[in-house]
């Protein structure tokens, strides 16, 4: 969500005539966009704020903050930032900076209820981003979170589960392709709820992505259509037969799993059971046989024993994913696990983190191999640091690194001839068009 | 400080006023507000927080769905933060409801035709009295687990046939032990529907008994508390 936010806030003040800069040192106006999941982020935006106060000794300089804000974040953030907002106000933005005037440490603090209010988030929905990326973009389509993960404070920081209008999602989605952009996605909190807060009267997620994928077959464009993240327990058939169908729909689903142990999957009030997981894995199995199933994770989170770990191991093997991205449990303040012991050892997580990424390894290098000599369409969306040569991603989003490099291919998909497979990547060499 | 908005905090929808507070033990209460605005189905939950403070916690409706109050039941966490805030409110004081969440929520033609056991420890009680409330005739039989009688929540409202309290710290309750002590010990017809609510470990140790009384998944529901 991060993506997509940071997208709308550069508009906002792009519009303000503000010009994006990577340098910090020369910026006038600097801020960051937190997250609700992991403390760790919220950890580094202390540090971060520190130096950037005693920047403001030699220059003028405003700091804002926003994101996932817990109100307890906001109340400690007040007495450093200048301006703290929730993203459902970022159309107050511009006001805030020209009354905010004169910079000091005092901060400015919006009197508003504990959750965001629907219109607030509707505003910040119609303010047009300013994409990063002329080939790559992000498309927010629901706001909020009902789920009440135990390990998460996103329910606490963006509120409930609303859905953008899907008029607006597919008519973005339009003008994205029609601009030449390859790779767009979808997304939420948890995308496959979309539409069930507005009681029959939006269509389901699987309509949606129906609806887009319609447009797709009759757009003479090549593009990718992800979304992420979808909650397991909403996930369902249609929504994979929807994939199946339609040729933009991208053969990638990001199913995050979270630990392989019921008895923690209860703790993390994650409200499936693995049994849930795996007939959505059939159905993927069986639908898409061909499509990527990428995973997230976390390991030490409280009341995971080496036996619990041991169960999330067995289903790396069952599902054999193609790339997770695993975290070691933090205590998130707001979280409802931030009232527990944290008590795996720092040891322990980095042990669990390691032995599941040399599992992940496996079995994605496995499933590499097997691409070794095939011929696939490519996005190129970067380029290697060590030897400056291209990269990118096929469909299935795995990072193809090319022995060539040509700037006019940058943002476009290409056909690739797959050389050699490695456990996180694909080696290849451009097919001449 | 600047200030550029104030919220009206007596015109917001997700207001409400204090009514009542009754104190059902040392340390759980239930507090009463007005009717809710918001359609839900027994079984779901709101977030409740307190007007100008900074945090939420969700509870489930103990209340029927069409009742003048809205309702919900609260144990006191020794030393927590939200809680204990919440019990020293006076009647009149203001608190931001949300809500509806969850899927944990009867359907009327469910509630009709089904025959269910609804398993419970402590507060986890409150979506099946809300449950029980609305459907007056439902087919039930509600396990309450919890340590002492006085947590037997309000448990003169149940018919006496069809509620059973196991006490786990005393000899008062129909059952001595833990819920999940008492459920090894029963039978139920095939096609019955469980609906737990409570603490994760005796949810996954109750899910696990009743799989092996040879229940599918399909037909236990839970909600866990946290």
């Amino acid at each position: 969500m991060n993506l997509a936010d940071s997208e709308r806030v550069s508009a906002v003040l792009e519009g303000m005539g503000y010009h994006k800069t990577d340098n910090e040192e020369e910026a006038s106006l600097l801020g960051i966009l937190a997250c609700s999941v992991r403390q760790k982020p919220i950890d580094k935006v202390y540090n971060k704020i520190a130096q950037w106060n005693r920047w403001k000794d030699k220059r003028n300089l405003i700091t804002f903050v926003s994101g996932c804000l817990l109100p307890a974040d906001k109340d400690k953030f007040l007495k450093t930032f200048d301006l703290i907002f929730q993203m459902s106000e970022l159309g107050q933005l511009p006001d805030m900076i020209r009354e905010y005037g004169v910079v000091t440490p005092a901060g400015l603090k919006m009197r508003q209820p504990i959750m965001p209010k629907n219109e607030h988030i509707a505003a910040m929905w119609n303010i047009k981003p300013k994409y990063q990326s002329t080939y790559e973009a992000y498309v927010p389509i629901q706001n909020g979170c009902d789920k009440f993960c135990t390990f998460c404070a996103v329910p606490y920081t963006r509120g409930r589960e609303v859905s953008r209008p899907s008029q607006e999602i597919v008519d973005e989605v339009r003008h994205l392709v029609n601009q030449g952009y390859k790779s767009i996605t979808l997304l939420g909190q948890n995308v496959n709820s979309y539409g069930l807060d507005k009681n029959g009267e939006e269509i389901t997620f699987a309509q949606l992505l129906r609806q887009i994928g319609e447009y797709g077959n009759t757009s003479d464009q090549e593009f990718w259509v992800y979304f992420t993240s979808p909650h397991p327990q909403d996930m369902n058939r249609e929504v994979i037969e929807m994939i199946a169908n339609y040729a933009c729909l991208a053969k990638q689903i990001h199913l995050p799993m979270q630990s392989g142990d019921e008895r923690v999957l209860l703790k993390m009030n994650r409200r499936h059971s693995m049994e849930k997981y795996r007939s959505i894995v059939e159905d993927i199995r069986e639908l898409i046989p061909q499509a990527t199933l990428f995973t997230d994770i976390i390991v030490g989170f409280t009341g995971e024993g080496e036996a619990e770990f041991q169960n999330t191991t067995a289903a790396f093997e069952e599902f054999k994913f193609n790339m997770a991205y695993i975290a070691m449990y933090s205590p998130r303040p707001g979280a409802a696990s931030f009232r527990w012991e944290d008590e795996v050892s720092s040891d322990d997580k980095k042990d669990r983190l390691h032995r599941l990424s040399q599992t992940m390894k496996v079995y994605s290098l496995e499933y590499n191999k097997t691409l070794e000599g095939k011929t696939m369409r490519v996005l190129i969306n970067g380029t290697d640091r060590k030897t400056g040569f291209m990269t990118g991603i096929n469909e299935g989003r795995i990072i193809v690194r090319l022995d060539h490099h040509d700037d006019s291919l940058m943002g476009k998909i290409i056909s690739v001839k797959i050389t050699d497979a490695a456990f996180l990547s694909l080696s290849g060499e451009v097919v001449p068009a | 400080m600047m200030t550029l908005m104030r919220h009206d905090h007596e015109t917001d929808e997700s207001f409400y006023k204090i009514l009542e507070i009754r104190h059902l033990t040392g340390n759980a209460f239930s507090i009463r507000l007005p009717k809710a605005r918001f359609a839900f189905k027994a079984g779901q939950h709101i977030s409740l927080g307190i007007v100008g403070g900074n945090q939420s916690r969700e509870y489930s409706i103990y209340s029927g769905e069409n009742e003048e109050n809205l309702e919900v039941l609260i144990k006191e966490v020794q030393n927590g933060y939200f809680t204990p805030q919440l019990r020293r409110l006076k009647i009149g004081r203001m608190l931001e409801v949300h809500g509806p969440f969850g899927k944990f929520g009867m359907e009327p033609e469910k509630a009709e035709k089904g025959k269910f056991v609804f398993i419970a420890s402590g507060t986890g009680i409150a979506p099946f009295r809300s449950i029980i409330r609305t459907y007056p005739n439902i087919d039930y039989r509600l396990i309450h687990g919890v340590k002492t009688l006085e947590e037997a929540y309000d448990s003169h409202e149940y018919e006496k046939s069809r509620y059973v309290l196991c006490t786990s710290r005393e000899k008062t309750g129909d059952y001595h032990g833990r819920l999940t002590g008492y459920l090894k010990t029963c039978t139920f017809a095939p096609d019955t529907q469980f609906d737990l609510c409570g603490n994760s470990e005796m949810i996954f140790d109750a899910l696990e008994i009743l799989k092996g009384k040879g229940f599918s998944r399909d037909q236990i529901h839970c909600e866990v508390y946290f």
